[in-house]
């Protein structure tokens, strides 16, 4: 996992992760009262330059990402395109029906999802979670209960992936993966997953129990190892973002690559 | 913890146990969005016959602690842990799980916290469902489907909302009580003070 990451000197790091989580949630508001193919294309095509631009992975991973999410993305788009309502048929089979409007409707959809995934990325990627976390709590004021309990649950992402390991290995000794038949396999589902939780949640009550006795306050005020504070790169962060978004429009109004502005008509 | 009598107030060990449950789910739902994702392209829609395992953090959560906000705190949690995994769909999945913890805590909360049976599960997962599609109707343009297609998808979405977020967590919350460990997470209930007459 060492060559996953670039540096984490980049610009996107040192933003106040609390003003990111924010600007970057409202965007899901913008976009979501888009209705223009246009506005989405250069969307997506500014989002996708900006994502290479910050983003925390490395090149190769990166590319990875970028077009296995695309892929996707336009999966999710295929029940639009093929069962869309519209008037103009391109193509009909049985009961595939693509239509004008359903495929600029679909190609909408698709590039969305692209766009929102990349916004997710570009936060998921630069973000780490302990500073997130005390960010949380000293400027959204996020109870002190949930950011901590958080951050103690993500402490045991490894114990977890790494009981995940025993259990397997537990059950390849004793012959169990080999089972085979529907009873098997929900028997095996079970033996994983109760045990996982049962173990997850005797873990958690001991962390909790343990947290209370060394005198882990709920309610009092409190001082902070870490101080998440602002700088100017957070201003810098916000024209870009502001930027990316206006920039759309624009493109969208001046370069229409599509005639379709509205797919919501008929 | 000292007080002897447990109340409904949440304590830290049900924040702790919520959150982790919480990560546990976000991890799985990290997990079956590739799966989900590839279901897609067949168009009919096997997709949202899985679409139900989304609505699971909260009915789990709420059947194991019995308390008031655990619903909600797991789905946005589980929501938001799928976020930090970069799971497909990024910042849309905080407000799905927003929308639906909410709405299933709603269930909850209509029985006044005093049923936790396989119907409310269910009734609780299903008010998940209500709220995904509301984003849905917006978002991917639902009432732009063909009549048949729509038809199709909000009967699988039904049915998988029942399955894996109705039926699923209370058959794990009743494998987890014969471990033992809900017993101590649980606020007491008047059963447990008829054992001691």
């Amino acid at each position: 996992m060492d060559n996953v990451w670039t540096s984490t000197n980049k610009l996107f790091f040192k933003i106040n992760p609390s003003l990111k989580f924010v600007i970057i949630s409202s965007l899901f508001i913008v976009y979501l009262f888009v209705h223009n193919l246009n506005t989405m294309i250069w969307a997506s095509l500014l989002f996708l330059i900006l994502y290479y631009l910050v983003s925390g992975l490395t090149g190769k991973w990166s590319f990875w990402f970028v077009f296995l999410t695309l892929i996707v993305s336009l999966f999710s788009a295929s029940a639009m395109i093929m069962f869309g309502k519209g008037d103009h048929i391109i193509y009909q089979k049985y009961l595939i029906l693509i239509t004008q409007e359903s495929l600029a409707r679909g190609i909408l959809l698709g590039l969305r999802t692209f766009t929102f995934s990349l916004v997710g990325m570009i936060f998921a990627t630069t973000t780490l979670p302990v500073p997130f976390f005390y960010s949380l709590m000293q400027q959204l004021k996020v109870p002190v209960r949930y950011a901590y309990g958080c951050m103690a649950a993500f402490r045991m992402i490894p114990i977890m992936a790494e009981e995940l390991m025993h259990i397997r290995q537990a059950m390849i000794v004793r012959g169990m993966a080999r089972q085979k038949g529907a009873k098997a396999l929900y028997e095996r589902m079970n033996r994983y997953m109760l045990t996982m939780l049962a173990q997850s949640i005797r873990r958690a009550q001991r962390t909790a129990i343990a947290m209370e006795a060394k005198r882990f306050s709920m309610t009092e005020e409190r001082t902070y190892y870490y101080e998440i504070g602002w700088s100017r790169y957070d201003l810098f962060f916000v024209v870009i973002i502001l930027l990316t978004v206006t920039l759309g429009f624009v493109c969208s109004a001046y370069f229409p690559l599509t005639p379709f502005t509205n797919v919501l008509d008929h | 913890m000292s007080e002897g009598k447990k109340s409904l107030k949440l304590n830290l060990t049900d924040i702790l146990v919520t959150i982790v449950i919480a990560l546990v789910f976000g991890l799985v739902f990290r997990l079956m969005g590739p799966v989900y994702d590839l279901l897609q392209p067949l168009g009919l829609h096997l997709d949202a016959l899985l679409y139900g395992i989304w609505f699971i953090a909260a009915p789990f959560a709420a059947l194991l602690i019995r308390k008031p906000g655990v619903a909600f705190i797991a789905e946005t949690a589980a929501a938001l842990a799928e976020m930090l995994f970069a799971g497909s769909g990024g910042v849309v999945n905080l407000y799905y799980g927003l929308v639906q913890g909410l709405l299933s805590e709603a269930i909850f909360a209509a029985w006044r916290y005093k049923k936790f049976s396989l119907g409310i599960a269910s009734l609780s997962a299903f008010a998940a469902l209500v709220g995904s599609v509301i984003i849905d109707a917006y978002y991917s343009y639902l009432p732009m489907l063909a009549g048949w297609n729509l038809t199709l998808y909000l009967v699988f979405r039904v049915l998988g909302a029942i399955l894996l977020s109705g039926l699923l967590p209370f058959v794990l919350v009743k494998g987890l009580e014969k471990t033992g460990v809900t017993q101590s997470i649980r606020p007491v209930s008047k059963e447990d003070y008829d054992v001691l007459k």
